[in-house]
């Protein structure tokens, strides 16, 4: 079950990259969410994964094709030189750095700790959720709540001027 | 032959999942068909015309022309196929699916029945035990990718009629699931649960619908925005848009995007049923057990179902403003509104 969600997951991810239609790249990346709600499962979070889909893959990407599809560009544009220097240091980069953050994860004192203890039984409810959330992670509730308000006041004042 | 039920055992409740999966499946799909029927019938009934009576079999049996349902069914799936030059293929393939899937898959989390025991297990009459810690966020989930279908179907065809509908849809779509969502919290926040099994339990004594009007209405509202069906039927808009994202289907594939829209009517009425109208419970019955409580819930799902098809031939469609208009500026302050009145309440040890 984890092979076929963790397949999923990256399939999509790795067929976002390489498509070139932001349109399907739009669907790969839901099909990667997909795949991340059925990991969320697997570790006991239905929560999670159910909140997964809602605003992930039922929001913000269809907010993105919404976006794309307005603008009708649909194709990426070719690029004017094949520039194969930076095609190759950005191939680097990124097996220097993916490989960097496997090792960190590996040597992270969480995933000791996640190891030693059983395997997660009990499934994370809404009612825990909720609980966690307003007493170790209140100010930090609060604080998103603030920052998402004032995105949501300068997006309307933006468009105000527009008009 | 009961020695012989003993004996499966340990396989009774797979055997009853495999039961229930293909009952929910084939009795969904065979309502929703019939939808088809009823809402050619109930258009014909509502504008005094006769409507479908033609189709016979077997000599001269028409039975209020059922048939047709058959005649419908046949023709789509042995008519050409057409898939034009201009598509996206793969897209175009997958997107009567990418409608069906998610319009058929909601309906696995509503309680159909009262939960009985058989042989020693405790089977439970939906497709999802309870239990599972998803409860209702399951359903809006699987309403939220609903989306897909239309938007994926109206971007493969590559016209702009549909182009024009995948658009007003989706905006259609994501400006009502906020206010669906509201409601449905506020009920979480009274029952104190989100699992529908318990939700219908707590609703034994008062239905919901009377406990959380204004929730119901809005609830109610976003339900036909979230089916697209008349009066916010802005994906299809057949006097402005042609047939919008329809356009370029033909054969099997349009049957499939038309099934899905019935599909999801008969879901979304299935959880309106749950949600505020006791689910499978009978008023002043207190355990009706399985046979009963199913044709209570059958008969409640049919009446939302006969409600969807009403309201479609009653009331003509909004204009885009006023759509946008109703949308952000009354549902949603009324969903906020009845979420804090509640909470409220709550706080005060009202409810």
């Amino acid at each position: 079950m984890f092979l076929a969600f963790a397949l999923i997951t990256l399939g999509g991810a790795f067929a976002l990259l390489i498509q070139r239609n932001a349109v399907q790249a739009g669907l790969c990346m839901m099909l990667s969410f997909f795949g991340m709600a059925g990991l969320f499962l697997l570790l006991a979070n239905p929560v999670a994964a159910a909140l997964q889909i809602i605003v992930y893959s039922g929001a913000i990407t269809i907010l993105f094709l919404f976006v794309v599809m307005l603008l009708q560009s649909h194709r990426e544009e070719p690029s004017a030189h094949p520039r194969y220097i930076q095609k190759i240091l950005s191939a680097a980069l990124v097996i220097i750095l993916a490989l960097g953050a496997i090792k960190l994860v590996q040597s992270s004192k969480t995933l000791a700790d996640i190891q030693a203890a059983s395997p997660a039984s009990d499934l994370i409810t809404l009612e825990k959720l909720g609980e966690r959330l307003f007493t170790d992670h209140l100010v930090a509730l609060e604080a998103i709540g603030l920052l998402l308000l004032s995105a949501m006041i300068a997006a309307v004042v933006l468009i105000k001027k527009e008009a | 032959m009961s020695d012989f039920f003993t004996s499966l055992g340990v396989y009774i409740p797979i055997i009853w999942m495999l039961v229930k999966i293909l009952a929910v499946f084939v009795g969904v799909m065979s309502l929703s068909a019939v939808l088809t029927w009823a809402e050619r019938k109930g258009a014909a009934l509502i504008q005094d015309r006769i409507g479908p009576n033609r189709a016979k079999i077997i000599g001269n049996i028409r039975l209020f022309g059922i048939f047709h349902l058959m005649g419908d069914g046949f023709k789509l799936i042995f008519k050409e196929d057409l898939v034009p030059l201009h598509v996206t293929r793969g897209l175009f393939w997958i997107a009567p699916l990418l409608a069906f899937v998610p319009a058929m898959m909601g309906f696995a989390i509503v309680p159909f029945g009262q939960s009985f025991e058989w042989h020693g297990h405790v089977l439970h009459m939906s497709v999802i035990d309870p239990g599972n810690g998803m409860g209702m966020l399951y359903p809006m989930a699987i309403a939220s990718l609903a989306v897909y279908g239309i938007l994926t179907a109206s971007w493969a065809s590559n016209n702009k009629w549909s182009m024009l509908s995948g658009m007003r849809g989706t905006a259609n779509m994501i400006s009502y699931e906020i206010s669906f969502s509201l409601a449905v919290i506020a009920i979480f926040l009274q029952m104190g649960a989100y699992d529908p099994h318990e939700i219908i339990a707590a609703q034994s004594s008062m239905w919901n619908v009377v406990r959380q009007p204004l929730g119901f209405l809005l609830f109610f509202v976003c339900a036909f925005a979230e089916t697209n069906r008349l009066p916010f039927d802005f994906a299809e808009g057949e006097s402005e848009i042609v047939a919008g994202f329809l356009t370029e289907f033909s054969g099997m594939k349009l049957g499939f995007l038309w099934l899905s829209e019935y599909v999801h009517m008969v879901t979304v009425s299935a959880l309106m049923v749950t949600l505020y109208f006791g689910g499978w419970q009978i008023p002043f019955v207190a355990n009706p057990g399985p046979l009963l409580s199913f044709i209570a819930f059958a008969l409640k799902l049919l009446f939302f179902c006969w409600m969807f098809i009403w309201v479609r031939w009653t009331l003509p469609r909004f204009r885009y403003d006023q759509l946008m208009f109703i949308g952000w500026k009354i549902l949603l302050p009324i969903g906020f509104a009845n979420l804090l009145f509640y909470a409220w309440l709550i706080n005060k040890g009202v409810v």
